[in-house]
């Protein structure tokens, strides 16, 4: 038996207004100006109607008709749901629904989907998972077994962490740094802990969340039976494809046939009798381990690099995580509740990858998902705020 | 391939990014093995050229610079006539075995349509800027516009500095844009020196490229960074009204104009500024953008300059912006970070702009009429 293990990513930063060197100082009291809440309303209203409400609405008829055998998981930062309270409460509604069905698991991650986990005290990051793991519980009444850190960050030190918060397993990338000859397709263990460790397919799951609609890819065009056999013939216990949930109607548009590709892709896998569907949880329950990661250096999901260079790969981004990461004590130490939430929207990577110069290939992905002209901008803008935010605390 | 190519003015003889261009892409195609005679008026500085395959030919002798107006007060009478005057000689005075002809700008347009005619061969035509650029848009001069809009449509080919001008050229002189290529320039890196507290303005004091903007957001940076130096270089009717704008804004102690520069000056006020600023109202390309950038300066362009469509690593700002331009230039000076990694991805990236690449392109051009 192979099971597929099918993981979206549901995430949305809050977008940071224009700020110039000017504003720095002008208002004393109030956050609220580093927000560009027209913007980020905007974009969230129209990614729900392209993609969140749709695909929710699609993958619980999937779950029904398959009556449970299609199983899924769902990674949901804690500023997207704050979105959703503000503009489309009904959001949650549907993901609360899906949860019902019983084939749906939750995992957990950052609340703000920060780069928390790579700074030198950790007492930050664990901070950020509690709230998240409040808010799963608030909203769910459940506790994730399975942590994701942001964009599949992951190395020793993190994975330690992660157990010794009480989690059984961690996602990260299948990448050749860490496997070298080894498959992605069987549980790994943390080699300084007991943690189970998910591996990303990143072939298979880059076939339908970069490759889907590009018409010079040899698997041009990719249905759900040509995928589905693509998946019988690979070898292993477990294929984990994991990718954004925006995908599905954003990334990928509707006019490329991704909900039609997705609509018969549970049928097609179903058809062979030796590919099941698992949960995240249900993977690190049924299979054993098959050897350990060690993992000195973090790695990622992102760019071709597949390390953290996405956000901290040039002067002016390690200059913005360092301000932010050393405010960090004199922040808390106001107890200002405004200020603390303030600063942590602030860590969310996103404002990091806006900043990232990277050549050519990875530069284009990056300027898709940017609101700046160039990271430049992005960079001035962020500083900006940074040291107002900074201003604040003196 | 043998190529006539009339022009106006070729380094050391200097008023603009035409003598630049010209120099860059004639060196470059005689290297890829094409035969030039560059044609251009005879001045008092000798013109010459190391490569045999490219010869400087001088013809008589005239005193209308590019970039004059009709307007100018010395000018005005015979500005009309010498113009006449060049063209009637050049027309006269080339001759031989050409493959095609290739004219830039307005100057030397009836030439280039009359010897189509005369030796029957086709026309190229390289725009580097149109008379709504240079107006600024701001009253073009229909003269001038009549003589270019006829020679763009007698050209086999035109090719344009930028997608910018190839809209201008389709929208306003109604050509039709498939005869139109697109070839952004290029540079030779001047590489980069030790940096002092200097914002840059270089170019010819004019309305098209915009040197009142610069100094209101010089003043605006000196009311946040009093210790900055700001640079006018170059000269232009815009001169003593730039003086006294500078005393106007109180700024005159931090503003040092310093008329027109060699050569070599230019070179060195590239490579020692902090930040370079061309905020033109209306720019076809603009290579002193990529002459900065080469001399490792951070730089900011106006949008909609042709260069900002071509070039990533430089900052971008609607020209009458002064509170954005402000914002940028305070935060190059303030955000070390962001200097250095500009700079770097910057000198990196003029990599690929090269005046072999220019020679390339346009010899597609070449054989797209011959």
């Amino acid at each position: 038996m192979t099971s597929i293990c099918l993981y979206f990513e549901v995430h949305q930063p809050f977008r940071l207004n224009r700020f110039s060197v000017f504003n720095i100082g002008e208002n004393n009291k109030s956050y609220s100006n580093y927000f560009n809440k027209k913007l980020n309303q905007e974009i969230f209203e129209k990614v729900a109607r392209k993609c969140y409400i749709p695909t929710n609405q699609l993958l619980l008829d999937l779950i029904n008709k398959n009556e449970g055998k299609f199983r899924i998981s769902f990674s949901i930062t804690g500023t997207f749901f704050e979105y959703c309270e503000q503009h489309i409460p009904s959001v949650i509604d549907s993901f609360k629904e899906l949860f019902k069905t019983g084939a749906v698991d939750l995992i957990e991650e950052t609340y703000f989907h920060s780069l928390s986990s790579l700074y030198d005290d950790l007492d930050e990051f664990e901070d950020q998972v509690k709230m998240h793991r409040q808010l799963i519980r608030n909203l769910f009444n459940y506790s994730p077994k399975v942590f994701r850190n942001t964009e599949a960050i992951y190395d020793n030190r993190i994975a330690k962490k992660v157990e010794e918060m009480g989690y059984k397993g961690i996602i990260t990338e299948g990448t050749e740094k860490i496997l070298h000859w080894r498959s992605p397709n069987y549980i790994y263990k943390a080699i300084n802990s007991n943690l189970k460790v998910l591996l990303r397919n990143y072939n298979l799951s880059d076939d339908v969340g970069f490759r889907f609609s590009s018409q010079n890819w040899n698997g041009f065009p990719l249905t759900a039976d040509k995928y589905a056999n693509w998946m019988a013939k690979t070898d292993g216990n477990l294929i984990n494809l994991f990718m954004d949930y925006e995908t599905f109607g954003e990334h990928q548009w509707t006019e490329t046939g991704i909900f039609n590709f997705l609509e018969h892709l549970p049928g097609e896998i179903l058809k062979h009798n030796h590919l099941d569907f698992v949960t995240v949880s249900e993977a690190i329950d049924r299979y054993d381990i098959m050897g350990e990661i060690d993992v000195p250096w973090a790695i990622s999901w992102a760019d071709e690099d597949r390390n953290v260079s996405t956000w901290l790969g040039n002067d002016m981004q390690i200059a913005c995580f360092n301000e932010l990461k050393n405010i960090g004590k004199k922040i808390k130490n106001t107890g200002n509740q405004d200020l603390i939430n303030t600063w942590r929207k602030l860590q969310t990577s996103d404002h990091l990858y806006y900043v990232s110069t990277k050549g050519f290939k990875d530069g284009a992905v990056h300027s898709y998902f940017s609101h700046y002209d160039s990271p430049y901008e992005g960079f001035i803008n962020y500083m900006n705020i940074l040291q107002d935010l900074k201003q604040k605390i003196i | 391939m043998k190529i006539a190519m009339i022009g106006w003015e070729y380094p050391p003889f200097k008023a603009g990014g035409l003598a630049t261009h010209c120099y860059g892409l004639t060196r470059s195609l005689a290297d890829k093995n094409i035969n030039i005679d560059f044609y251009m008026p005879k001045t008092k500085q000798k013109v010459s050229s190391d490569k045999k395959n490219l010869i400087i030919k001088e013809i008589g002798e005239t005193e209308v610079f590019p970039y004059d107006r009709p307007e100018d007060k010395e000018l005005e009478g015979h500005f009309f006539e010498s113009v006449y005057r060049y063209n009637d000689l050049i027309v006269e005075k080339v001759e031989g075995n050409y493959d095609l002809i290739h004219c830039h700008d307005w100057l030397t347009m009836k030439a280039g349509i009359r010897l189509k005619d005369k030796l029957g061969i086709p026309l190229i035509l390289s725009v580097h800027s149109t008379e709504y650029d240079r107006s600024g848009w701001i009253y073009p001069n229909q003269w001038f516009i009549d003589i270019e809009k006829e020679g763009m449509e007698k050209a086999d080919k035109i090719i344009a500095v930028s997608h910018f001008t190839k809209r201008v050229i389709v929208e306003k002189y109604g050509i039709n844009p498939n005869k139109i290529s697109v070839v952004h320039n290029a540079v030779y890196p001047l590489g980069k020196d030790k940096k002092k507290n200097i914002v840059l303005f270089l170019g010819r004091l004019t309305i098209q490229k915009g040197p009142e903007f610069f100094l209101r957001a010089a003043r605006k940076v000196l009311d946040y960074l009093e210790d900055t130096q700001f640079v006018v270089a170059g000269t232009g009717e815009m001169l003593p009204a730039l003086i006294d704008k500078a005393v106007d804004l109180g700024i005159s102690n931090k503003v040092i104009f310093t008329g027109l520069l060699t050569e070599d000056e230019v070179k060195h006020i590239y490579r020692i500024s902090s930040v370079y600023i061309m905020p033109s109202v209306s720019e076809p390309f603009g290579i002193t953008a990529l002459e900065a950038i080469s001399a490792g300066t951070p730089t900011i362009v106006s949008k909609t300059a042709g260069v900002a469509e071509a070039f990533n690593n430089c900052l971008k700002v609607d020209f009458w912006d002064i509170d954005e331009m402000a914002n940028k230039i305070i935060s190059l000076i303030k955000y070390d970070p962001l200097h250095k990694t500009i700079t770097k991805e910057g000198m990196q990236e003029i990599n690929l702009f090269t005046w072999k690449r220019v020679a390339e392109k346009t010899i597609d051009v070449y054989r797209g009429v011959s």
